[in-house]
């Protein structure tokens, strides 16, 4: 293992801007999320998971797949490359970054491959970043992960007192290491603290709750716990793992416009509204249970893990207290065979 | 005190539903902290047991009136002095019907400020929310039932000696973004026209266009709201500015006149966009344009915008005077 | 920099490998023929811009046809060699433009998507088709198949409705072709007949009930409303249909077509990717999902 003074980490970061597009969490307009590293004017923001996830930057809210025009006979498309230079994503926590392995499963994993995620993707080096303490919100723990460290990163950082202390698990995450040390900032002289267990204020039991959603499904739970829902958009659009998207049109003229990809969400009604009128999810009830059933149970069935990695943000943030981790409990306290 | 009071919002919960004069009793309900008491759909009398109210019952509950403005169910709801506005505004606008509802006033010496939360797991003092500390109307205005000393009370009173608090409707975005106290409104009115563009530019670059705002507004009653319209021209559904400051003006300028000033928008804004300045501002527009107006006192008298009478103050019907003439 | 080329090390995909790559990019096709079907259903035929069939679709793959600055939209087609069949029903914006264009005009094409019609499960099997207005377009695909490769199938029954005479599509084809091809039986209603109208008046489910077609050795493919297939399915338990023995063609709102946005899940399903054909069975738990 390496170490870096903590006092040092912005020399770090001018040389990480110096190798690719830098991504930092700060505090940026009232609000912490993932920005472009600015040198000192970013308020880089290290204390829990931020309020907007990371995933907007991997996979905007909003973006153009294709420009076209049309009119008298001629008729152009043209796709968007989005070139840019390498990313680097600077502290990610493990549940951001488990997140990002669902994302890949949906977009890279399978018989089609978004190009456009792939693009930035692959060309993304993952900086993770151990977490000091877990944030009221967190459960990540109870999703099966660690809060100290992620495999699938290309460099874990530890967060020790005044160090960090960093190891790579790819061959980037070595490059990176070289080249940190070339800037002379990294020394072998550390101390490797041992970390307390971080202390969790939130807790639940997932097991087996897969196999009993699975029989879920016209369980009168849906319908009582979906009342209060105001189908709003905020648990979907804030989760890093959501990744449900629309496709529509953003008119220029007449003659142009692009084809653009945005968020999306199982909460709004047009979600499921078919162009005849029929709705197959027309209520509160059929929407929230698609959220939580999509999450704990067809994710998992599909994928092999849950859409779900403790982050917190959906609690954090709902207006109305519909709490994921209240829902695994009751489905926790429903009869096997009810 | 407030455990009797929640003994008999339990109470006419149960008789409620135990009469069958509704089926659904809306009131708040203990949270998973100390400092949550989120909204709860009560069915059963057994469940009465479940009904809450305490210094941290923020949301407002008029709004789900929406969702029974197409059943034949009878539905009780709980409200403060701020939400029973709501419900008058509801009833104005032909939303739901009087009959079908029955409001129960609660009385409220003012909500506090969640966001001073500091410690999650000990409770601790926070101060008022800011909208409460300008509060004008603590007795619900219209009621059909009321709990503990809550009289339906149409005169300003206002409370005293309360500490202040800087959180929902309290705060001004300063150019880094933190909050600071005081009269946001008078604040935007004192910057220049294109400072005041930069500052809602600023503010709304961040909206996720999640539609919290909108969903939760009790005056935000169209059934198919534009923004949702899929062939609509007029909007587009990716977040851009444009097109975020459109979905902001929209909804501002639809609810001028009828906002009730419940302040529900900002507090479940998920990137704390203060759209309660906006709101606050262009219902004082309407006043000075207009006529003094609080919207949701009075059912009896119309919104000042959904409806028009002479003299014609600014001339907009002129061509429509002539022809009378 | 040679230390970012070193530590990228990645190549930048160009616009030509978006285009290749990019599932979501529609390729350009142009309509040749455009026929009325009935006052609110047409159907077009499409070929690329070289005049070939652009892909070719297996009876019951869907592709997403779309108009720039209109939409896009998920339509089952019938492969026809030369080029692609799409029978589309006037529900809104789209299908109405749709129903606007004339030959020659630009459109774009992309697929082809989801599974077939399972051929060799269906092999060697009587073979009972129930269809429900437009729901006769996604089954016609696998019907002309049938018809193509007849000493493969066993008997064919057609059980099809529409709400009135004028509303029956395929009239044509039907009369004109299908109903000369061997054991091919072919039972049509109307919930509403006219006074030229000789064949049954009632809902298909009803019809069922009182045609009692034999379970055995037979594979049953029902598509039309939700409401239909719901109620037709309830006819042929009673019939003795096993539920793995019923397969539906569905129909849901769709964007990406590849598994990806989310929206046309059933269960851990998605229909545009697993489906759109679904045995009865594995819909039961679902089925109020479409
Ligand atoms: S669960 Fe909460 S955040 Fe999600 S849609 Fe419902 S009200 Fe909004
Ligand atoms: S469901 Fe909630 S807690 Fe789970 S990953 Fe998404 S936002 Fe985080
Ligand atoms: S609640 Fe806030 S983020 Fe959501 S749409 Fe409204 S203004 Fe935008
Ligand atoms: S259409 Fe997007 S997942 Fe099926």
């Amino acid at each position: 293992m390496m170490f870096l003074e903590k006092g040092d980490l912005h020399f770090v970061l001018d040389v990480l801007a110096g190798l690719g597009k830098l991504y930092v969490p700060a505090e940026s307009n009232g609000i912490t999320r993932f920005v472009p590293y600015g040198g000192e004017k970013t308020q880089v923001w290290l204390q829990t998971n931020t309020a907007i996830s990371p995933k907007e930057i991997l996979f905007p809210a909003t973006e153009t797949l294709y420009r076209y025009e049309t009119g008298r006979g001629k008729e152009t498309v043209k796709p968007v490359a989005d070139h840019h230079a390498p990313l680097i994503l600077f502290g990610i926590r493990s549940c951001d970054l488990q997140a990002i392995t669902c994302l890949d499963d949906v977009f890279l994993d399978g018989e089609f491959v978004d190009e456009l995620y792939r693009e930035r993707r692959e060309t993304a080096t993952i900086i993770a970043l151990s977490c000091a303490k877990a944030g009221p919100h967190c459960f990540c723990q109870s999703m099966g992960l660690d809060p100290l460290a992620h495999r699938q990163s290309d460099l874990q950082m530890y967060d020790y007192d005044q160090y960090y202390g960093l190891e790579a698990n790819s061959d980037r995450g070595r490059l990176l290491l070289e080249t940190l040390e070339k800037h002379d900032l990294l020394s072998v002289s550390g101390r490797e603290n041992p970390v307390p267990a971080l202390e969790f204020a939130l807790e639940v039991e997932t097991e087996g709750i897969t196999e009993k959603l699975t029989g879920m499904f016209e369980h009168p739970l849906w319908e009582e716990v979906a009342s209060k829902c105001l189908n709003c958009g905020i648990c979907t659009y804030l989760c890093p793992a959501c990744h449900c998207f629309d496709i529509s049109e953003k008119l220029d003229n007449a003659h142009c416009g692009s084809k653009i990809r945005c968020w999306d969400s199982c909460m709004f009604s047009g979600y499921t509204r078919m162009a005849g009128g029929h709705n197959p999810r027309p209520g509160k009830r059929e929407r929230v249970r698609e959220r939580f059933m999509h999450k704990l149970c067809y994710f998992p069935q599909r994928y092999g893990k849950y859409l779900c990695t403790g982050c917190g943000r959906c609690l954090a943030k709902c207006p109305v207290g519909l709490e994921i981790t209240k829902i695994m409990e009751l489905v926790k306290e429903v009869e096997n065979d009810a | 005190m407030m455990k009797q009071l929640i003994a008999q919002m339990q109470e006419i919960a149960r008789e409620l539903l135990e009469t069958g004069i509704v089926q659904t009793v809306i009131g708040w309900e203990k949270g998973s902290r100390w400092y949550l008491s989120p909204p709860v759909f009560v069915r059963k009398p057994e469940d009465a047991g479940r009904l809450w109210y305490d210094q941290f019952a923020v949301p407002n509950l008029s709004g789900y009136l929406l969702d029974y403005r197409n059943k034949n169910e009878k539905v009780a709801v709980f409200v403060k002095g701020c939400d029973s506005r709501s419900v008058v505004r509801l009833i104005q606008d032909n939303q739901v019907r009087k009959e079908n509802i029955v409001a129960i006033g609660v009385p409220c010496a003012g909500m506090r400020d969640q966001s001073a939360v500091n410690d999650e797991k000990e409770p601790h003092e926070l101060p008022l929310l800011s909208k409460c500390l300008q509060c004008r109307y603590p007795n619900p205005v219209y009621a059909d039932r009321t709990v503990g000393e809550a009289v339906v009370d149409k005169s300003l009173n206002v409370p005293d000696d309360l500490d202040a608090g800087t959180g929902l409707m309290g705060g001004d975005l300063t150019g880094d973004g933190s909050y600071v106290s005081s009269g946001i409104v008078e604040r935007l009115e004192g910057l220049s026209s294109d400072d005041r563009y930069d500052f809602w530019q600023k503010a709304f670059s961040k909206c996720l266009r999640c539609y919290a705002c909108r969903n939760v507004c009790p005056a935000c009653s169209c059934r198919e709201c534009i923004m949702d319209s899929e062939h609509s021209l007029w909007v587009g559904k990716g977040s851009s500015p444009t097109e975020n400051m459109f979905n902001a003006l929209i909804r501002a300028y639809h609810v001028a006149g009828r906002c009730t000033t419940c302040g529900e928008c900002e507090r479940v804004c998920p990137v704390g966009i203060p759209l309660m300045a906006l709101n606050q501002f262009l219902g004082q527009e309407v006043n000075k344009l207009l006529e003094a107006y609080d919207a949701g006192i009075d059912e009896t008298l119309k919104p000042p915008l959904e409806m028009y009478g002479w003299p014609d103050f600014d001339g907009l019907f002129r061509c429509a005077k002539g022809v009378r003439a | 920099m040679p230390e970012v080329a070193a530590f990228s090390g990645q190549r930048l995909a160009g616009v030509d490998d978006v285009r290749r790559i990019n599932p979501l990019v529609p390729v350009q096709a142009q309509i040749t023929r455009a026929i009325t079907e009935t006052h609110d259903t047409k159907t077009l035929y499409v070929v690329g811009l070289d005049g070939k069939v652009p892909f070719s679709l297996n009876p019951g793959q869907v592709a997403m046809l779309s108009l720039l600055g209109v939409g896009e939209g998920m339509f089952s087609g019938v492969d026809a060699g030369d080029h692609l069949e799409f029978s589309i029903k006037k529900v809104g914006a789209l299908t109405g433009a749709l129903h606007e264009v004339e030959p020659g005009q630009i459109v774009g094409l992309r697929g082809p998507y989801g599974n077939g019609f399972p051929l060799e499960f269906c092999r060697g099997k009587n073979l009972l088709f129930v269809a429900g207005g437009i729901g006769l377009a996604p089954l016609r695909s696998l019907v002309r198949f049938c018809i193509k490769h007849r000493s493969d199938f066993g008997g064919i029954h057609l059980v099809y409705g529409a709400r009135t005479p004028g509303d029956l599509a395929f009239k044509g084809e039907i009369a004109g072709e299908w109903v000369a091809v061997e054991d091919f039986a072919i039972s049509l209603t109307v919930d509403q007949g006219d006074r030229d109208w000789q064949h049954h008046v009632g809902f298909v489910p009803n019809l069922l009930r009182e045609l009692k077609p034999a379970p055995d050795n037979t594979v049953c493919l029902v598509c039309g409303p939700p409401a239909m297939i719901k109620n037709s399915i309830v006819v042929l338990e009673e019939l003795g249909f096993a539920a793995e023995e019923v397969l539906t063609t569905l129909e849901m709102r769709m964007k990406c077509g590849i598994g990806q946005c989310g929206r046309c899940n059933i269960g851990s399903c998605y229909v545009c990717l697993d489906g759109p054909v679904f045995r009865l069975a594995d819909l039961k738990r679902y089925s109020s999902e479409y």
